[in-house]
């Protein structure tokens, strides 16, 4: 009985220094600022339906279904929208130039999208890699949209 | 040789045996299909109307992207094809739905103080209306505060002296009307200077505090 107790009080101690560790991972990149239809963020295997105001995170997905649009607004000032049937994922955002560490990945996985770069690809052009399954994009301060079929 | 062959082996084996990688895994929807197809458009900025530039590679080759709407079509298995321009109504009818989504153009204000002192300059007095109209114009309102300094003095001090600077347009905004809740307060320090100088330069345009409204 004791040592049962005990083990749960282990438990919880574990859980309780656990979940700030996790918390710290949850690094915030940017904004919803536009969403219609059906136009989600899908965070741990999870779609969220996206609102204007929610927050996106390092590592989420961006993602719409055939009536659906979605447009970000990254911390760094990058803009990336979304048309019908598309997902585009977050895969890393730093964004610290006080600490001179800035790196952004986003990954185009499906669907046609828009791209316009921000301050990290203004103070360290070579942070900035745009993925595609056939090749990788590399910018120079600039607008662009990718289709991927 | 041929023991390490087989302790090679060995170790992938028991390496594929503990990474799912190797077992059944849970489908991870929607992939794209591995004869994938990308098109790469390269657009003017919306506001500027400056061209940019973009590099386009893979394992088979590249293409350079420099004007306005050049374009290239690029498979898994081969080169990017070479650089043709889209008409602006093939982008429309490509893109439209998915430009038409871009969140507004976020906009800057410079805040410049008095030397040494936390008064702003007149001319700077000025924009503080100007942010507070700005910021009507967005959807889910962002502003950010972020200090700069010069970079005189030990770059981690320069956090905390740009902190200081935004936490006083801080209390500026808010006396002006701006809702505390949308703002946030960042320093850059000495990392993100509007004049690129070498270390321990005195600069006054890099001592300043930007606003950014998206």
């Amino acid at each position: 009985m004791t040592s049962l107790r005990w083990s749960l009080g282990v438990l919880a101690l574990v859980a309780a220094t656990a979940a700030p560790a996790f918390a710290q991972e949850a690094n915030p990149a940017g904004k919803v600022k536009v969403a219609s239809g059906a136009a989600f963020i899908v965070r741990n295997g999870t779609a969220i339906p996206a609102q204007p105001g929610q927050t996106v995170l390092e590592n989420d997905g961006l993602r719409t279904g055939p009536d659906g649009t979605l447009g970000v607004t990254l911390k760094d000032d990058t803009r990336v929208s979304l048309g019908p049937s598309s997902e585009v994922r977050v895969e890393r955002f730093v964004y610290a130039p006080g600490g001179g560490n800035l790196e952004m990945a986003l990954k185009f996985v499906r669907g046609v999208a828009a791209y316009v770069a921000g301050r990290i690809a203004k103070l360290a052009p070579d942070a900035v890699r745009l993925e595609t399954p056939a090749a990788i994009v590399g910018v120079r301060g600039t607008s662009l949209v990718i289709r991927v079929q | 040789m041929s023991v390490r062959r087989a302790l090679v082996a060995t170790t992938s084996a028991l390496a594929c045996a503990m990474v799912a990688g190797c077992g059944p895994k849970p489908i991870e929807q929607p992939k794209p299909p591995p004869s994938a197809r990308v098109l790469i458009v390269l657009l003017p900025d919306a506001d500027s109307g400056r061209v940019g530039r973009v590099h386009v590679s893979n394992a088979a080759g590249l293409a350079d992207l420099s004007s306005a709407r050049a374009s290239t079509e690029v498979s898994v298995n081969g080169a990017p094809s070479p650089v043709s321009t889209m008409s602006e109504a093939e982008v429309e009818s490509v893109f439209g739905a998915a430009l038409a989504a871009l969140p507004a153009i976020p906009r800057r204000f410079t805040l410049n103080f008095q030397f040494q002192s936390e008064e702003l300059t007149q001319g700077s007095r000025a924009v503080v209306p100007e942010i507070l109209k700005a910021v009507k114009e967005y959807t889910s309102p962002e502003v950010v505060v972020i200090g700069h300094t010069d970079t005189v003095g030990a770059a981690a001090a320069n956090v905390e002296l740009g902190l200081k600077r935004a936490g006083a347009v801080r209390a500026i905004l808010v006396e002006a009307g701006l809702d505390p809740s949308t703002i946030e307060v960042r320093s850059h320090g000495e990392g993100d200077p509007l004049i690129q100088t070498p270390d321990g330069t005195r600069e006054p345009r890099n001592r300043r505090v930007e606003i950014a409204v998206r």
